[in-house]
């Protein structure tokens, strides 16, 4: 039933690196610095020996001096994936995640200066590297990995007080806009990929049938735990409705639709436990 | 909501807050002169900004970057400070650093501390940058000299210099890496007694230590070991010239135990001590 795999965040991913600037003083003539910095950059990225005419020590040769600036590039953005994707790294063999993040790093510069923001792509790059095909659960396990991970550094916001909602009125109900927290995804996979996950946690189980069939994981995190659980598909195709902008009214009828069986109270309680619900308004339309 | 410890930094020795000791730290609140943790690491809230918080009430924090890019080509990223003068807000760090380096040219991040020349050019370039970062944040900078693995040909003028004149120009303050200026001095045959006798004393604000590493003779900036020697001794001698000043050890690769930490912030600290009976 699952045979889409998806990263559903409610809010698209943020916008990587440079965004919103500004030139500070346009008159100024940086030419000079800007080639050499260019040239220095060029070849700290691609990692060849070249003899840059402007660099030195007068106990080495530059090569020395550029590569350890190539070994720090490449090191530095290894360990950002290594620590995003930390079951990735379990399930393939440090080896191995060495040799994927060489690739991945030659295909993906980085383009912000936080650190954080690297390596979003892994989960499209291992659909397409051809060792890491051998294990097809690989991509969709590192799409839930990149949703904890930005569920960690997502911005806080307090969870919804559900005293509030209980001053609804029930002939109101329909028209309630739920918030969902920026910390809430949804990976779906036609693999087990919170077993799978939650097997490389402390403690985990490691039985797992792969053939056991497809999971949809919500991420979410309360204060500063992030927590993964599987949901069903009912309480899945409910939450998306609502995270696209449904009210109570709409999500609901359209679920019921598809699953006549959707429990919406226990529902709603499961994601209000969860810390989901961050504010809510009313109205028909969003 | 967040009561802070202190606003200013004690004139005594702190340690690099890294992530393996968040939940110690907190347990234990063991005797800490003070903490520093990189800016970066709290951009946007989320969980390590709760930490931090829980810190802040009983340590004074200065607040590190790695990511501003004071020299970069590329036009400063707005978002990028925006995001540093919100932690700010919250946090109320003590101190706010950034290193004097580049990181972004033509759109693409280097994650790392990479040196330029130190010419006219470039110095008015980044004066007017500290110029603008210190009237976002509302309060001064201190900027810290790099470790460099390379210099370039066309520097008209010494790191301590330009340091000074970047002073001069913008009123920042100085963070005085004792480790880069000794990992500068075996690379690239640095004057280590020209680069302490450049900096003006009243601007530097606080000093820097850690453990190099060693890669075909070049001294790699790695904070991977305990301080060596031949620094404390180059530290003693800061001491002497420029006076004591809030010292932190900085430790981020093969971190230890947190007691290995302090026991370093300890040597640290006694020769703060000595100095000044001195």
């Amino acid at each position: 039933m699952y045979s889409d795999s998806s990263l559903e965040p409610n809010q698209s991913l943020p916008l990587q690196g440079r965004g919103n600037v500004v030139v500070l003083n346009s008159k100024f003539k940086m030419n000079a610095l800007h080639d050499e910095l260019a040239e220095f950059s060029h070849a700290i990225i691609k990692g060849v020996p070249s003899s840059l005419g402007f660099v030195a020590s007068p106990h080495y040769s530059a090569d020395i001096g550029l590569e350890v600036y190539s070994n720090n590039y490449r090191g530095n953005l290894q360990d950002a994936l290594a620590g995003a994707y930390p079951v990735i790294e379990q399930l393939v063999g440090a080896d191995f995640f060495r040799q994927l993040a060489r690739g991945f790093i030659s295909l993906h510069g980085s383009c912000s200066a936080s650190l954080f923001d690297y390596g979003a792509e892994l989960g499209d790059f291992l659909e397409h590297d051809e060792p890491a095909r051998a294990l097809p659960y690989l991509p969709d396990v590192a799409k839930l990995e990149w949703a904890c991970h930005r569920a960690y550094f997502a911005t806080d916001v307090e969870p919804l007080n559900l005293a509030r909602l209980s001053q609804v009125s029930a002939d109101e109900y329909a028209n309630i806009f739920l918030k969902v927290h920026p910390a809430c995804y949804i990976v779906r996979s036609p693999f087990p990929i919170v077993a799978l996950w939650q097997a490389h946690q402390p403690q985990g189980s490691f039985e797992i049938n792969l053939a056991s069939g497809g999971e949809i994981a919500l991420i979410s995190r309360q204060r500063d735990v992030v927590n993964v659980r599987e949901i069903t598909p009912d309480e899945a195709y409910w939450l998306r409705a609502v995270i696209h902008g449904k009210n109570l009214g709409m999500a609901t009828v359209s679920t019921l639709e598809t699953f006549p069986t959707f429990d919406l109270q226990n529902t709603l309680l499961l994601f209000a436990s969860l810390g989901i619900w961050t504010d809510f308004t009313l109205g028909e339309t969003s | 909501m967040y009561p802070p410890a202190t606003s200013v930094l004690p004139c005594s020795a702190g340690i690099g807050l890294r992530a393996p000791h968040y939940r110690e730290v907190l347990g234990t609140l063991p005797k800490l002169g003070w903490v520093e943790a990189h800016s970066e690491n709290f951009f946007g809230g989320g969980a390590p900004l709760h930490t931090l918080l829980a810190v802040r009430q009983h340590y004074a924090v200065s607040l590190h970057g790695v990511g501003m890019g004071l020299a970069s080509p590329d036009p400063l990223n707005e978002d990028h400070l925006a995001a540093l003068k919100q932690l700010c807000d919250v946090v109320q760090p003590a101190r706010v650093s950034e290193h004097l380096c580049w990181n972004t040219v033509n759109g693409d991040v280097i994650n790392d501390l990479l040196p330029f020349p130190h010419t006219h050019a470039a110095l008015a370039h980044v004066a007017s940058r500290i110029d603008h970062v210190q009237a976002v944040l509302g309060r001064q900078l201190l900027v810290e000299n790099l470790s460099s693995y390379l210099s370039f040909t066309s520097s008209e003028m010494s790191e301590g210099e330009f340091l000074a004149e970047l002073v001069r120009r913008t009123g920042c303050g100085i963070l005085f890496d004792v480790e880069n200026l000794y990992v500068n001095v075996r690379n690239l045959g640095v004057d280590e007694d020209e680069f302490i006798r450049a900096i003006p004393a009243h601007a530097v604000g606080e000093y820097h230590l850690a453990g190099f590493s060693v890669r075909d003779g070049c001294l790699v900036d790695t904070h991977d070991h305990p301080v060596y020697d031949a620094v404390w001794t180059l530290y003693e001698k800061v001491l002497r010239h420029i006076g004591p000043r809030p010292t932190l050890i900085e430790w981020d690769g093969n971190i230890p135990a947190l007691p290995v930490l302090m026991a370093e912030a300890d040597k640290a600290q006694q020769r703060m001590e000595a100095c000044c009976v001195l």
